[in-house]
């Protein structure tokens, strides 16, 4: 391959192809072209490991529990209509 | 979001609570019910946007499950075939709701540029406790509209598939996978702005000039106090 063959990614080209980076998905030459702005960018930088940190969060923090009161009616009804059937 | 094996684990779990209940132990519902109201709550949320909906959706969420329990083929994975229910049952409380609103309502179209890109501090459970962590994800979720908030919640909450999710909501597999990376990027933005590393210093710092302030100010009150 000559140097003009090599795929080179912009800022805005990485920003496109986040998603898919952090899925694991898109092809090798793709990736590589990711991996070689990652490199030598410190803003695309922070944004993958900022964004990567975020679905990090959304996971650990384990969002929207049931209130313990919806709960108990859920239980309720359930065990009401159990006993209809 | 659990590791493939510990999903296979789960999922087994759930073919025999499934199985059980079928047999006429009602116990064995009822653990399902534990094991899956959590799931199927942040889904109605995800969907609904408010409590009251939510529990609604809840419940008949379940009630459809019990009544079609049979149906339940086995080819998706129990939690799966459950999340799909829950969709529609959120669908069906909307529709029930506001009349006609579709799911394809779209946020303004064009690209999301990132704006905030400063580092965060490394460890946000010590900038807030828990709790205040855990609000604060719910509300950058719930910052999102709602198409999009539908998406990243199966998607990356509830590990389902592009595939699974667009084939809950309806949408195409491109559909899903371009609103996923713009919900991913608007929430980023979201707690950025509570998250990035200058943003916590400046706020540290502030607070430290506060206190240095109220302290010189106590004293030359004290002072003054002193003097006739």
């Amino acid at each position: 391959m000559t140097h003009s063959d090599i795929l080179v990614l912009d800022c805005r080209q990485v920003l496109a192809s986040l998603s898919c980076w952090l899925d694991g998905d898109g092809t090798a030459e793709l990736r590589a072209a990711i991996e070689r702005h990652l490199a030598r960018c410190g803003r695309c930088r922070v944004l993958v490991d900022t964004t990567r940190h975020t679905l990090r969060l959304l996971v650990e923090t384990e969002p929207f529990e049931v209130p313990l009161a919806v709960s108990a009616r859920l239980y309720a009804r359930l065990e009401q209509a159990l006993r209809e059937s | 979001m659990p590791t493939e094996p510990e999903a296979a684990t789960a999922d087994a779990h759930d073919r025999e609570l499934v199985a059980r209940t079928l047999a006429g132990d009602r116990a064995a519902f009822e653990a399902l019910v534990r094991r899956h109201e959590r799931r199927v709550y942040r889904v109605a949320m995800a969907l609904l946007g408010n409590p009251e909906d939510a529990a609604d959706a809840l419940q008949d969420c379940f009630l459809q499950a019990y009544r079609h329990l049979d149906q339940f083929r086995g080819d998706a994975r129990f939690s799966t075939w459950l999340v799909r229910i829950a969709v529609n049952a959120a669908l069906q409380q909307r529709r029930d709701r506001d009349g006609a609103a579709s799911l394809d309502e779209l946020m303004a179209a064009g690209e999301f540029m990132p704006a905030r890109l400063h580092p965060w501090h490394p460890s946000p459970e010590q900038l807030y406790g828990r709790h205040e962590l855990r609000r604060l994800v719910e509300q950058a979720v719930a910052a999102l509209p709602e198409p999009y908030r539908a998406v990243l919640v199966l998607r990356d909450l509830e590990g389902l598939s592009a595939e699974e999710t667009a084939a809950a909501l309806g949408l195409t597999v491109p559909a899903v996978k371009s609103r996923l990376h713009r919900a991913r990027l608007v929430l980023r933005e979201y707690l950025a702005a509570h998250l990035e590393r200058p943003a916590g210093l400046r706020a540290r710092l502030l607070r430290a000039a506060a206190g240095l302030r109220d302290r010189v100010a106590r004293r030359v009150l004290a002072t003054m106090g002193r003097k006739p």
